[in-house]
């Protein structure tokens, strides 16, 4: 791996789009316009997001996400055997429709508008996830680059759809061995082309604990669905674990937060990491991507048990509001970690994505440039402050 | 008669606007008028506990009560499906609008919800207050090729021209009469 400075700072991978790209989302969706007259719009988007992101003193880029529906729907383009579906053509398959009315009603959000990949024959590969995205980005930056996939628990719990789903693969378990499958071909070819750090979005896990009881959810179709908490954590933790296992020299993350889809606090979940962080921990990963610029998140002091056993990417900007954190402010903030945690094993990062969902900007892309110059001043504060760098061997997992 | 089928090609929200026009007009004809304005009707029958069939013209549907009510909760119920009556009739009148305007929907849903004012007394547990709904919410959601001022203004003229709804607004009387056999 690179030598690094101290407390690098990253995206958690998404910015917004300007209005061009979802024209063009739109016209691609509804088969207007070709793959690739839609990579081309795509192109100049993640230029300009990629010069924000360089100009505000980002260290670790992504391409914004800019060519993503979603964090995860993109893969309906990448992969055979999936079908971006509405929760509203999804309604004469649910088996519990009042429970998905009470979600609907609970986000205040149409069925039309919740998209999910589902999984409607055996999955068969194209040419990769995001290949593309990592050619494109390399191509265009000499920074360290990131790249957000889906988590297998994710992808899996998310696209199978049972009445639909059951007519390729028996059970989620079988889908879940090609999605490792596929994944894990997608890491080896990624760092072939040199990809610095992988990160697996895995929101839906705080779904699990926080959103158990309530009708909150993570947007997907697929996951209102009541299941036991611990199991499906192990689940995840196994299904993570099958997705790296044996392979190293990339830094691997995983993403957690309590949605993002939404500029109203209170209709997002909120609990501390704590029920979760025994599992997180079994994970054999490098890096715990996490949000903490909100209280949603809880107190800091739940990973004092866990000191220095992961990596942690700080959040220390709430992506949805306008204001803009000071960079004072952020490194009082990293101050009360590293007073526990080793400052090399801290890096900085915004709570979630600038634009999960690519109609659902949470922000603009002048307030997220902004937003990141924040913490790149207070990544500068606090690297004189502790004065160090750092040299890294390849990771091992 | 006569009327040639207008190509799939000219079809706007899954109706040909000229054809729509014509009819619209057509109903200022006393004859078309007289057709179109009833009388309505539907034939309710009782099945088993609280489970009807509703009979019109040549549709059919099932109405039940939930399982908390010892019912078999087979179908919706039926002041489940009043609320959906007004929410489908305002969907109607949304499309009216909007493709009389050229108005291309992509997605559209309402969502309706009303609380009962005093449930008790259709339940024979007091004489008095009004058990049929305080009040019904109804909220559009649309996605259209246009902007938000004309489609707050296209579901303004759905509200307003709504039969089933005006006929909650506005109260119309429902005479009960009887028969025994």
């Amino acid at each position: 791996m690179t030598q690094q400075q101290l407390f690098p700072v990253t995206v958690v991978g998404s910015w917004p789009r300007p209005p061009y790209l979802i024209q063009a989302l739109r016209r691609r969706q509804g088969r207007e316009i070709t793959f690739e007259e839609f990579q081309k719009v795509a192109d100049q988007a993640v230029l300009e997001a990629l010069r924000l992101q360089e100009d505000a003193g980002v260290d670790i880029v992504t391409d914004g996400e800019q060519r993503r529906d979603n964090f995860y729907s993109f893969v309906v383009e990448k992969l055979g055997g999936m079908q971006l579906m509405k929760v509203s053509q999804l309604m004469d398959y649910m088996k519990d429709r009042a429970r998905y009315e009470e979600v609907l009603r609970a986000l205040d959000v149409p069925a039309f508008a919740i998209k999910s990949p589902i999984v409607v024959a055996r999955l068969t590969e194209k040419n990769g996830l995001a290949l593309d995205e990592m050619d494109f980005l390399k191509k265009n930056t000499k920074r360290q680059t990131k790249i957000p996939l889906p988590g297998p628990y994710m992808l899996t719990r998310a696209a199978y759809f049972e009445g639909l789903s059951d007519k390729a693969y028996a059970t989620p378990e079988e889908l879940a061995a090609d999605v490792i499958k596929i994944l894990r071909k997608e890491i080896l070819a990624l760092k072939a082309r040199g990809v610095d750090f992988i990160q697996f979005d895995e929101p839906t896990l705080s779904q699990i604990i926080y959103g158990a009881e309530s009708t909150e959810t993570f947007m997907c179709a697929a996951l209102p669905n009541r299941r036991d908490p611990m199991e499906e954590l192990s689940l995840a933790v196994k299904w993570m674990n099958e997705t790296v296992a044996g392979i190293d020299g990339v830094r691997f993350g995983v993403h957690v937060c309590r949605g993002n889809w939404s500029r109203r606090e209170e209709v997002l979940l909120k609990g501390n990491y704590g029920p979760m962080l025994p599992h997180l921990m079994e994970m054999n990963i490098d890096q715990l991507v996490l949000e903490f610029a909100t209280p949603r998140a809880g107190e800091l002091e739940v990973f004092k048990e866990y000191r220095n056993e992961k990596e942690i990417g700080f959040g220390v900007v709430n992506p949805r509001t306008d204001a803009i954190e000071t960079a004072e402010e952020i490194v009082t903030r990293v101050r009360k970690l590293a007073a526990f945690y080793d400052p090399e094993k801290i890096f900085l990062n915004p709570d979630c994505g600038f634009g999960t969902f690519a109609e659902r900007n949470v922000n603009t892309a002048e307030v997220a440039a902004q937003k990141m110059k924040s913490i790149a001043k207070a990544a500068a504060q606090l690297r004189s402050d502790f004065k160090g760098t750092r040299t890294e061997s390849a990771h091992s997992h | 008669m006569g009327q040639e089928a207008q190509p799939a090609r000219d079809k706007l929200n899954g109706l040909h606007p000229r054809k729509i026009e014509e009819i619209m007009i057509s109903m200022n004809q006393p004859e078309v008028l007289k057709e179109v304005s009833g009388p309505w009707k539907s034939r309710i029958v009782w099945q088993d506990g609280f489970r009807v069939k509703a009979y019109m013209r040549n549709h059919a549907v099932e109405m039940d009560e939930p399982g908390a009510l010892d019912a078999s909760d087979k179908a919706a119920s039926a002041h489940e499906q009043l609320l959906s009556a007004v929410g489908s009739c305002l969907a109607v009148g949304f499309v009216l609008n909007a493709t009389r305007r050229g108005i291309r929907i992509h997605d559209m849903e309402i969502a309706l919800e009303a609380h009962f004012d005093n449930i008790l007394k259709w339940a024979g547990q007091c004489d008095t207050g009004n058990p049929g709904y305080r009040g019904i919410t109804a909220k559009l959601f649309v996605k259209a090729d246009a902007d938000e001022v004309t489609l707050r203004e296209l579901w303004r003229l759905a509200y307003e021209g709504s039969p089933v709804t005006q006929s909650v607004v506005r109260g119309t009387p429902v005479t009960a009469e009887f028969g025994a056999l």
